[in-house]
This record gives C-alpha cells, sequence and structure tokens, in this order.
C-alpha cells in the first residue's frame, strides 16, 4: 500500500494544465455554500484530484470566504471569483452570490430528514430497514418524512402486515425537557443506542434537532405542490478510475423540478461497497486501495446515485497480446486490459481435458483418454472433444441431473407418488436428450397441470404450497430474482412493490386439487371461478392482499393487468410474458455460464437487481441476445463459453491477476458438488457406490440401486441418504438448492473415518487391487492412478517421494491402500481447477 | 408490565434491559442518576449470559403427534381418567403414571398452537419455526443452539438419535440451512439395535492411527503440488478441519459418550429396551459429554399419528415407552445435577382432534396441543396456559413455537430477539411468533 502511494504521488508533478469544478456556481440563501474541486490534467490526458495540494484565493473576501479547504460559502450578494494555483499553473470559477441574507424556512424533510440520512440513521441495516430497529422505524433514506415524522412525535411500533402500530406509543422527542428527547439522547449516546453515537452533542446537527423541538417540533414547510422537489442526485465525476492509493473528491449536486441545483456533497450519505477496493474519508474523499471494482452508492433526500470505481493494477511492461475465439474473449479481455491485468497462459491439453470434461459430463476422463488427447496432434482437437463430450450419454445423465436438481426432482416434495417423479424426471431427461429450446421446456414448467409431468412440483406432499411461494419459485428459477421480499413489504434493494408481487401471485390463483391421493393432480378453474359438487355456485377465487385485503387481479410487472374472466388460463399468459422477457435469456446464461466459472456474470446467480449489478454488463446482454437468436438452446450456448480462450485458460495465476476473482482472468479452483466427487471417487478406485433406498414409502418398495450406477444418475435424491452426501452438502430439494461446497469437518471425519474412503480401497474389481493381481510395478499403479484421479502423470519428485513413503509402510498393501486413500482425500481431486 | 410485552417484541434482550432501567429512572423518587443506571444497564447486558443456567436441550421428539387430552391436558373427551401428580392441583391422563410422580420436575404448556394441518408443513415448523418455503431453507431449533453456543469438549454440538430409517423427509427438516453442515445435526443409527456402531466418529475396524498417519504423509505428498501451484483459502480450512476431525477421533471422551457398553443393564432396563428408552439414555450421556443439543427422536415414521385406534395406540403402544424413558431420564439427570443445566423438552408437531373419528381415531389439531418442559433453570411443577372443555381451543396464553424457541434460547443465555441474515440479506427472526413478531419466553418459567 505505501509503495503504491508513493508511486501515485510520484506521478502528480505531470500535471499540464488546471480547472475548478464547477466553474460557475451560484450560492442561494443563507449559508449557502459550494464544494469546489480542482483538477489537474497530466500530460496522458488523465484528471487528477488535486485540491487539497492547490492553493485557494476568493477575489471579494467581502462577497464570499473559504472554510474547511475549499468549500466556498456565500457571505454577501454579488459576483466574485475563486483562483486555484498549483504547480505553476493556475484556474479561475465564477461565484454569484445571491438572497444571502435570506433564511430558508424550516422543513422537517430537509432539516431534520437531512441529518437520518447523512448520519445512517435511516439506512436499511439501521432504521430504515423493513421493521425498523429496536421499535423505531424511519423510511429508507427518508422517502416518506410525513411517516418518519409521525414516529418521532407520536411513536409507535411498526408491524409487518398492517398499519396499525402494536402497543405503547412512546414519542422519540421530549417538548417539555427538549434535552431529554430520546431522539438527542440516543443519538449521542446519554442513553446506551446500538447504533453507537451518531453526532456529538452541541455539534451542528444537534443543535438543529433541539431547536426543532424547543420550537415545538413543526412539520414545517410543507414541500407542497409548489415547493421544488428534488428529482435527482448527480455525481461528479460519474465513475472514477484511480490507481492504488490515489485519492479522489466527487461533487453530489441535487438537482430541482424547477431546474435550480444546489450542491449536496455534504449532506449526502455514501457507503463504499467493497472497502477492501476503495475507501471513504469522512469528508467524503474516496481513496483506492487495491486493483479491483466497486461502487459507492451516494444517498440523500430519497434520491440516491451509484458512482463506480475501478482501481487499476500498475501499468503492465509487455502487456501479452493475446487473439479471441470468439466475443466471449473480446469482451473479457477487454476489461482485463482497462485494469492492467495479464490473462494467464492457455490451459495445458490436461488441465483443459479434466475441465471440460467435468463441466459437460461430471465425469474425469479415463487414463486411456487422457493419453489419447495428448496424444493427438490435430489442432482442432479440442474443439473434437468438446463436440464429443456434448454428444455424449455423459452429457444427458449431468445436465438432467443439473436440471433435476434446480427443478426439485425428489419423492416427497413432488407428489409422494414415484410415478409422477420418475415422469417428471423422464421429462427433464427427454428435453435435455433433445435439446429442446429452453423457452418452451420453461412455458411447459410454469404453465404446468393436470398430467403434465412437470406439474408435480405444484404438489409437494400432495398439498398445493400457497400460491405466493410457487411464484417466488418460478420467478427465481426463470428470471433469476428474489421476489419474495416483496411479499411482505416492498423489496427493500429493489424497485419491486408489494402490489406487484400479489399481482404476480395471482396468476397461481386458481389452482385447485382434482383426485384422491396419491394419485391427484392439479388444475386451473377456468375464468378463475370454483366449481364444485359441494359448492352452490361458481365462486370467483383469488389472492387477497395481505395489507387491503382486496382481492387481486394478475398483473405482469409492468402493470398490465389479466382478469380472471378475460382468460382461460392466466397461468399459460404468465408464462409467455416471463419466457420472452429480456430477464429470462439473461438469468437462463447467467446460470449456464456459473456452471463453468464457479460464479455468474450476475453473482449470486438468482439475485438480479439494480444494486447487485453485472461483472461484464455487454457480455451478458450478447450471450442473452445469441441465446434467443439461436432459438435457446442449451448446447450451442455451452459449446461458445467452452470454446472461448476465456474458460480454457490455466489456473496458474501471474502476478498480475493472482488477486482477481472476478473477472476471468485465469481458472478459479471449484469444489465439486457431492455427487460429482462421490462418482470420481467411484472412477479412480474402481468401485462403484450402491445407493440404499432409505424409504419404503406407499408403493415405493425401497432397496439397492442396480450395480455400477452413479450418483448423478439417482432419480430422487431425497431417497438415498448417505453420510457421504450430507458432508458434501447435496441440497434435498425441498427449497430452490443452493450448495455450499466449502470445506466441512464433517467432510474431515468422513474422510478419515467414513466408509466411502475407507471401503474402496482394497477389493477384487478395484482398480489396484487388480492391478496387483496383474503383477503391475509401483510406478504403473502410481502413474494410473494420477491420470485417473488427476488427469496428469506424476512429476519426477512426487514419484519419488511416494516410492520413498511405499518403502516406509510395514506392507505394499497397505502402502498402496494408504496411497490410494491420500489420492482420493486431495484437494486436486477435489476441485475442478 | 405493559411496557415489557413491547419491549420483547422489538428490542434485543438487553435493550429491553435498558429499557426497564430507564422506566426505573424516569420514576424519578427512586432518585436515581443516569450513571447510576447506566452502570445497572451495563450489568443487565452481560446477565444475559451469567444468569442463564442451561448449557444443553434434549428435545423429546414424539412424530405423529400426541392427544393433548390423553396426555398433558385431560379432558373429558378422552377415554382415560385423569390422575393426580406429586404437584397438587395438578392432574395428567393415567397413561403418565410415572411422570406423574415427577411433575415437580416438569412445568406444562397447555396453550401451545402452530400451524401445518398435515406432518410435512408442521413437522418443519415444530423445528425451525417457520413455514416450509421452496425459495428458501430454514435452520432447525437446534442447529441454531450449536451455533449460538458452540461445541464443547469435541463434541459435535448437535445430534438426532436415531436418525430417521424411513421416510427421511422430516431429517431435513432438522438441519442448518444456510448455517452450513457443521451446524446440521450428527445422525446418531438407532441404540437400541444389537449392530449400533457409531460411523464417522471412530476409525473403522481393523484402521491403526498409526495407519491414518501414514495416509496422512501419503496425502502431504500427493496434494503438495497442486497447492503450491493453485492458490486457495480453502487448502487452509481444509487443513484445519483435519486437525480437529483427527483431535475428536482420537479423543477418548467422544468415543466414550457414544458407548452404551459402559452403562449398567440395570440403567439399560431403567429406560426401556427399545428405541425410545436407548435414545433417551444416549442422549444423556452426549449431553453430558458436551453435545449442546439432541433430538431423542426414538418415535418415528409418525408414530403418534393415531387415525385410527387412538385409544388402543395411545395406551398399549406410545405412552409406555414414554413414561418410562422420560422418568429414567428425568431421574438421573436430576441426581446428577446435571438437570439444571440441561432442558428437556417433550413434544410432537401438533395435537390431535377433540372428537374421535370413525375409525376411532382422532386426527391432526395444530390449534391447541400441549407439551412439557423442564430443567436448565426454568421454574417447573406448574401449569402455563388452559384450553377450554375439550382441549379444543386456547383460552387462556396462547403460546406459539417462537415463544417456545425464545425461552430454550432465554434459559440458554441466547438472546432471542436475534435474525440471521440469509446469504442474499433476507433477515431471519430465530424464534418467530406470530404475525411476524418476535417470539416471547414464557415468563412463568423464570425467575422467583
Amino acid at each position: 500500500m505505501l509503495v503504491f502511494a508513493a508511486v501515485a504521488a510520484a506521478a502528480d508533478p505531470a500535471v499540464v494544465s488546471l480547472r475548478i469544478v464547477p466553474a460557475e456556481s451560484r450560492l442561494t440563501g443563507s449559508g449557502a455554500s459550494q464544494q469546489l474541486l480542482v483538477l489537474g490534467k497530466t500530460a496522458e490526458g488523465a484528471e487528477i484530484d488535486v485540491t487539497g495540494e492547490a492553493s485557494l484565493v476568493v477575489a471579494d473576501p467581502a462577497a464570499a470566504e473559504l472554510r474547511e479547504g475549499a468549500r466556498v460559502f456565500g457571505t454577501s450578494d454579488g459576483a466574485t471569483e475563486v483562483t486555484a494555483s498549483y504547480a505553476g499553473l493556475s484556474s479561475t470559477a465564477k461565484l454569484e452570490i445571491s438572497g444571502s441574507a435570506d433564511h430558508r424556512p424550516f422543513s422537517f424533510a430537509r432539516d431534520v430528514g437531512g441529518i437520518f440520512t447523512r448520519r445512517g440513521c435511516n439506512g436499511k441495516g439501521c432504521h430504515g430497514g423493513v421493521k425498523g430497529q429496536a421499535g423505531f422505524k424511519l423510511s429508507d433514506n427518508g422517502v416518506h418524512p410525513h411517516d418518519d415524522y409521525k414516529w418521532i412525535v407520536e411513536g409507535g411500533t411498526f408491524r409487518v402486515l398492517t398499519d396499525e402500530p402494536l402497543g405503547d406509543a412512546t414519542p422519540r422527542i421530549n417538548v417539555d425537557k427538549p434535552e431529554a428527547s430520546l431522539l438527542l439522547q440516543k443519538a449521542v449516546m446519554e442513553i446506551p443506542h446500538g447504533g453507537g453515537p451518531r453526532f456529538e452533542k452541541g455539534s451542528d446537527d444537534y443543535n438543529t434537532i433541539l431547536e426543532w423541538v424547543r420550537e415545538g417540533a413543526p412539520y414545517g414547510e410543507e414541500g407542497g405542490s409548489n415547493e421544488p422537489k428534488i428529482v435527482r442526485l448527480e455525481a461528479f465525476p460519474s465513475g472514477l478510475v484511480l490507481d492504488p492509493g490515489q485519492k479522489h473528491r466527487v461533487l453530489i449536486t441535487a438537482h430541482y423540478d424547477d431546474g435550480r441545483t444546489e450542491d449536496f456533497t455534504h449532506q449526502v450519505l455514501a457507503t463504499v461497497h467493497d472497502t477492501g477496493i476503495a475507501s471513504m474519508s469522512s469528508d467524503g474523499v474516496i481513496e483506492a486501495r487495491q486493483p479491483g471494482e466497486t461502487a459507492v452508492l451516494v444517498k440523500a433526500a430519497g434520491r440516491s446515485v451509484r458512482i463506480g470505481v475501478g482501481v487499476v493494477g500498475a501499468e503492465l511492461e509487455n502487456y501479452p497480446e493475446i487473439s479471441a475465439n470468439n466475443f466471449i474473449d473480446e469482451e473479457v479481455f477487454a476489461k482485463l486490459r482497462r485494469f492492467n491485468i495479464a490473462p494467464s497462459k492457455l490451459s495445458s491439453d490436461e488441465e483443459f481435458l479434466r475441465r471440460v470434461c467435468l463441466d459437460l459430463t461430471g465425469r474425469l476422463p479415463p487414463p486411456e483418454r487422457v493419453k489419447q488427447f495428448v496424444a493427438d496432434k490435430s489442432p482442432d482437437k479440442r474443439e473434437k472433444v468438446v463436440d464429443a463430450l456434448l454428444g455424449s450419454p455423459e452429457y444427458v445423465d449431468y445436465w438432467t441431473f443439473r436440471f433435476a436438481d434446480l427443478y426439485r426432482v425428489a419423492l416427497f416434495p413432488v407428489g409422494i407418488n414415484p410415478k409422477w417423479t420418475q415422469a417428471y424426471y423422464e421429462w427433464i431427461r427427454d428435453a435435455i436428450d433433445r435439446d429442446r429450446p429452453y423457452d418452451e421446456v420453461a412455458r411447459e414448467r410454469i404453465a404446468a397441470q393436470g398430467y403434465s409431468p412437470a406439474s408435480r412440483h405444484y404438489l409437494p406432499y400432495l398439498v398445493i404450497p400457497p400460491a405466493e411461494n410457487m411464484m417466488g419459485e418460478e420467478m427465481r428459477v426463470f428470471l433469476g430474482r428474489r421476489f419474495d421480499c416483496a411479499q411482505c413489504h416492498d423489496h427493500p434493494y429493489e424497485e419491486w412493490t408489494q402490489d406487484q408481487f400479489w399481482g404476480l401471485t395471482a396468476f397461481f390463483g386458481p389452482m385447485f386439487k382434482l383426485g384422491g391421493n396419491p394419485s391427484s393432480v392439479i388444475f386451473d378453474f377456468p375464468d378463475g371461478k370454483e366449481i364444485a359438487a359441494d359448492v352452490p355456485s361458481p365462486t370467483p377465487l383469488g389472492v387477497f392482499h395481505p395489507r387491503t385485503k382486496e382481492p387481486v387481479q394478475p398483473a405482469f410487472l409492468d402493470g398490465r393487468v389479466v382478469p380472471y374472466d378475460q382468460s382461460e388460463f392466466p397461468r399459460r399468459e404468465l408464462a409467455e410474458w416471463m419466457t420472452s422477457h429480456k430477464f429470462f435469456a439473461e438469468a437462463t446464461v447467467n446460470r449456464i455460464w456459473s456452471n463453468f466459472f464457479g460464479r455468474g456474470i450476475v453473482d449470486p446467480i438468482d439475485d438480479f437487481r439494480s444494486t447487485n449489478p453485472p461483472t461484464h454488463p455487454e457480455l451478458l446482454a450478447k450471450l442473452a441476445k445469441g441465446f434467443a437468436d439461436q432459438g435457446y438452446h442449451l448446447k450451442p450456448l455451452m459449446r461458445t463459453i467452452v470454446l472461448s480462450k476465456t474458460y480454457q485458460l490455466s489456473n496458474i495465476a501471474n502476478e498480475s491477476n493472482a488477486a482477481d476473482k472476478i473477472n476471468y482472468s485465469h481458472a478459479l479452483p471449484r469444489a465439486l458438488d457431492a455427487e460429482i466427487l462421490l462418482d470420481a471417487i467411484a472412477d479412480v478406485t474402481g468401485v462403484a457406490e450402491r445407493f440404499d433406498v432409505g424409504t419404503n414409502r406407499g408403493d415405493w418398495k425401497g432397496g439397492i440401486t442396480p450395480m455400477g450406477g452413479r450418483a448423478v444418475q439417482l432419480k430422487e435424491g431425497d431417497l438415498y441418504p448417505t453420510a457421504f452426501f450430507d458432508a458434501y452438502g447435496r441440497p434435498n430439494r425441498f427449497s430452490v438448492p443452493e450448495r455450499d461446497t466449502s470445506p466441512k469437518l464433517t467432510q474431515a471425519l468422513h474422510m478419515l473415518a467414513g466408509t466411502t474412503y475407507n471401503e474402496k480401497l482394497w477389493k477384487p474389481g478395484a482398480r489396484v487391487y487388480d492391478l496387483v493381481e496383474a503383477g503391475a510395478s509401483d510406478d504403473a499403479i502410481i502413474e494410473e492412478l494420477f491420470l485417473a484421479a488427476f488427469t496428469r502423470s506424476p512429476t519426477p519428485a512426487e514419484r519419488k517421494a511416494i516410492q520413498a513413503q511405499i518403502a516406509a509402510t510395514p506392507t505394499r498393501e497397505q502402502a498402496l491402500q494408504d496411497l490410494q486413500w491420500a489420492i482420493v482425500s486431495a484437494r486436486e481431486l477435489a476441485e475442478n481447477h | 408490565m405493559a411496557y415489557r410485552k413491547l419491549g420483547c417484541l422489538h428490542e434485543s434482550a438487553t435493550q429491553s434491559a435498558r429499557r426497564d432501567f430507564l422506566r426505573v429512572g424516569s420514576l424519578g423518587f427512586l432518585g436515581m442518576t443516569l450513571s447510576q443506571s447506566l452502570r445497572l444497564q451495563a450489568a443487565s447486558a452481560s446477565t444475559l449470559q451469567q444468569s442463564a443456567k442451561a448449557k444443553s436441550c434434549i428435545l423429546v421428539w414424539l412424530e405423529g403427534g400426541p392427544a393433548q387430552m390423553d396426555t398433558w391436558d385431560p379432558k373429558p373427551n378422552s377415554s382415560f381418567r385423569p390422575i393426580s401428580t406429586n404437584v397438587s392441583g395438578i392432574q395428567v391422563s393415567e397413561l403418565l403414571p410415572e411422570s406423574a410422580k415427577r411433575m415437580d420436575k416438569l412445568a406444562l404448556i397447555r396453550s401451545m398452537s402452530s400451524f401445518g394441518d398435515d406432518h410435512p408443513q408442521a413437522v418443519h415448523y415444530a423445528a425451525c419455526g417457520h413455514l416450509h418455503n421452496p425459495a428458501m431453507a430454514f435452520p432447525s431449533l437446534g442447529s441454531i443452539v450449536g451455533k449460538e453456543l458452540g461445541p464443547r469438549n469435541a463434541m459435535p454440538p448437535y445430534a438426532i438419535v436415531p436418525r430417521w430409517e424411513k421416510g427421511r423427509q422430516y431429517e431435513d427438516y432438522f438441519r442448518s440451512a444456510f448455517l452450513g453442515p457443521d451446524y446440521d445435526p450428527m445422525l446418531v443409527p438407532d441404540p437400541s439395535k444389537d449392530n449400533f456402531a457409531v460411523t464417522d466418529l471412530s476409525l473403522p475396524k481393523g484402521l491403526a492411527p498409526a495407519a491414518v498417519e501414514n495416509r496422512r504423509s501419503f496425502l502431504d505428498i500427493v496434494d503438495n503440488n497442486y497447492r503450491s501451484k493453485v492458490a486457495s483459502a480453502e487448502h487452509a480450512k481444509m487443513d484445519a478441519f483435519q486437525a480437529k476431525a483427527w483431535e475428536m477421533l482420537l479423543a477418548p471422551g467422544v468415543q466414550k459418550a457414544f458407548d452404551l457398553s459402559s452403562e449398567s443393564d440395570k440403567t439399560k432396563d431403567a429406560y426401556g429396551r427399545n428405541s425410545v428408552g436407548q435414545s433417551l439414555l444416549l442422549a444423556r450421556r452426549l449431553v453430558e459429554a458436551g453435545t449442546r443439543f439432541v433430538t431423542a427422536a426414538g418415535y418415528h415414521a409418525n408414530s403418534w399419528d393415531t387415525h385410527s385406534d387412538n385409544d388402543k395406540g395411545h395406551r398399549d403402544r406410545l405412552t409406555p415407552p414414554l413414561d418410562q424413558g422420560l422418568a429414567a431420564l428425568l431421574d438421573d439427570l436430576s441426581a446428577s445435577g446435571l438437570y439444571d443445566e440441561t432442558i428437556v423438552i417433550v413434544m410432537g408437531e401438533f395435537g390431535r382432534t377433540p372428537d374421535i373419528n370413525p375409525g376411532l381415531g382422532r386426527d391432526h389439531w395444530p390449534q391447541c396441543w400441549s407439551l412439557a418442559l423442564g430443567g436448565g433453570g426454568l421454574n417447573t411443577g406448574m401449569v402455563v396456559g388452559e384450553s377450554d372443555e375439550r382441549a379444543a381451543n386456547v383460552v387462556d396464553r396462547k403460546t406459539s413455537i417462537g415463544d417456545l424457541f425464545a425461552t430454550v434460547y432465554k434459559a440458554m443465555g441466547i438472546d432471542w430477539t436475534k435474525e440471521y441474515m440469509t446469504p442474499v440479506g433476507r433477515p431471519i427472526k430465530i424464534a418467530n411468533s406470530f404475525q411476524d413478531s418476535t417470539g416471547e419466553p414464557v415468563r412463568e418459567l423464570f425467575g422467583a
């Protein structure tokens, strides 16, 4: 860090010209001020912030004065200039001061609400959270000043599902004894405050609130239709690219609907997303720390603005020339170039083969295949192997497994009837096998009913789940968005409202269950009206808004309503709308992409929102467009991804890219999922796992899976309880799967003492046992094990060390068992890299 | 105590304690200065931990749902008579004679009310305190306790005895969700079976510690190349877990805790030579050794789900092993003094209908049911809440699963108002009561 800072400082003297921003300022009203920014242009054309180093002088000291460095305050009406000097250069900006004697009327929203934003009181993590904090609720970023006023002056306890406050209403102010106001005592920590001190006793903010309470705590100026409103915040600059150690201030300007602007630099709350990359001082200066990207979110007066901050690495000498295989590389490499990050070299044949086999088929290449591939001299051998893998039965097994996971094929959550579960599974398998257009598959699942195999996930445990849960799942799976927060309140991080949530939910309103258990099916009542033997006349069905208790009609996110009585089957219309929305293609390509890189372009992959932007927006857009244009087939999408150089880069980092985790500069290791690792252990040892069906419920008789079966082929994952799956985080498919593949204590225990790692090492049919029986040498066995597990030959040093350890072990049998144990326990096996 | 309610609903325990002192201070006549009250509240913040006695919990799980009127809340619509207990004024069903003799060690809540008309929803709700949601998974009570209190003596913090052999859908509800596999329950086989052996916590037969050392030497060689080339923070993590696992495998206390052979035949007989009794015996051994939470699930496969022949089932098959095993557990824990720091909860996922159906059974009834609990410093020998004359509806002190969870947390010194953040930033209450409010500890069970 210190070294970087020194480098940046040394670059400073290269300034060739100077300017002040803003070049003209109008200071209107008593106490009005403007923060100034002095920028120096370097010989290379970049502008750097030299405000701190420049000296500033106001031409007419009676008209305006400088405080806190470069903040100029109007003192009497008139016009003057301010001049900045730096490194022998100078620049001048105009100032116009008016209304300096006019006091603005008090406004609760601006004068008190602004304090809550600036001091971080009304952020989402604090009182601005959906439920407030410690019983005290403020609107996020002061968007609802009337509500805030009520909470403070009258008190109350917020509840999610109703506007009625609960229990005693405790005012946060005390008009009789203003200093004893809870609001002040908490903020200065005279009373313990979970949020810590927010300002000092006697500070400007303290005095503002105290005066306000003394005046009787009026709401003040209404800010009604005549009062100008702030319509947006503007940041200057709107984005920053900095060297490590470099500092830069940003100016924030509020724009009013009457066209007026006001400097808001000192009235905002700014938070840096990743403070490891850049930090921000209390007076608003951003300091770059280490290469990477982050964003600063600036909030004030119910508005917000985002500033992207990129911190580039040191300029590289001899930046490598690397050609692009396709548009993926163009996008990825261009960004790497921008950030002075050099991509790693292309992977070796062995490295590529192992990675692509695991990613396309979930299976390690057998030793023979590795040797063939390495020996193959044809220039297009990578393309050929990709096409062979895409056409293999293992591809179908693996991607059926992937989607069976996402679509939650499991016995209990999809209807407690193996007949249905397996039909659901086969429907997925067929779609993968024929590479059916994914939009078609999605529509079938979203609109599924009756005997359609895809309808089963709507009938877990033979019960129709709450409509809002079904909606939430479909949105997350197909649009990559989490709407569930909006169930109870407007989404805290997003523009989704509670009304939109229930409008979408209403599409799932007319479902009913037909037939007796366990062969019941779901249907939608046509026109949203319930018709049944025990119902005298058709009754309108519906979903009811939790706050208003009013029935809700189905409505798309854009507000378009699909009344029940004008649509025979609203869920089909929803499916059409969802799959033609751009969210659908984006979410799908992002999901597939993550399978090959361990992270999405938006990550987490099903958490698209404006505050979680993509790392490569253009790339995401191009992938999505390409996917839609070619007809939503998964295979061509995957082919494009794995044939990119980006995918084929080595896992060995270089000096410039070692810290990069998001820009695809080198391959990052990804832990194998439970099923894939178990199959890998079975393949390496040569002893297949047999799965014991852990239930005999219903007409499912249970038993043991056939010999030679693999974990990815299990149809109903929930039927096979194993310590291995538990330890390695196989999801149970009761909810949308979220796998956690990080190392765990239970894995370490299972590795040392568990059956998977101990019972496959020495028995007829096992790889090493049979090699020994056939008279193979230790060296041949070591070679074979390395090829099978790591897709590479051992290095001479490894060979030598292993030979020595074998010699030090009491018996050869024990040595070979222990070696196998080590190989299947190694991280090199447990990760795709 | 109106303010108490406000405080507990929306403030953390320590904040609520502070508020109480503020109230005292604002009364004025106590003459308390601000600094005095600050000192006092500082003391009360740490008392949340200090005054808590409970260090572990055994959940005696009655899967399927016992009939409240035939167990803890005897009513005229039960075929069984009420009997007196060793606490005057409290009666329980004649099906629980041994428990009745130990009523001073238990408190009864006769006003439990929950959700879920069928087992999957109701078990999920009872285990996690939240309704099942396909969009996300919730951590169970045992996982939360394990995480909050942390492991002791190299013992796994959370165990289920025995694991579900069949119909393991429920097993998944007792897991850690986003808290991670380290807070998943250790799944212990049925200790009443002859071939009872604990996998993953003892080395397989024929594998000597020296051989494991040899394996680790091989692993150092084999993994070295990759680790030096591909940097990953996961490597250090895995090494730490390996060291810890090794320590657990060699720790004599851990092996011993699972070894029922060190219990006398007399003790085994006292608990009952069946899955229910032996699971309770093993549960006792596990909490003695340091496990934080044990779900003793000797009743499996909806055992208590008496849709037909309710009375016969309760009388012949269901209550006898419970009554016997629970009595032995309470006696043992009390004798060793461990009951003061061990909470015992006896419950299923819901109660049963007040009416007998045509199959002579009782069906599901979540709106009013009973449970028994005690130990861990909780007040006992008392009844909380009241149901109507047929144990059909709650008439007083309606109590939620969230209130029960809050009670357990408070007894253990865990801040029951805590919320976890899911990986995508959705807050999840650890004690979730009705209408999205925070559960409140059952006040009658605390203090003098």
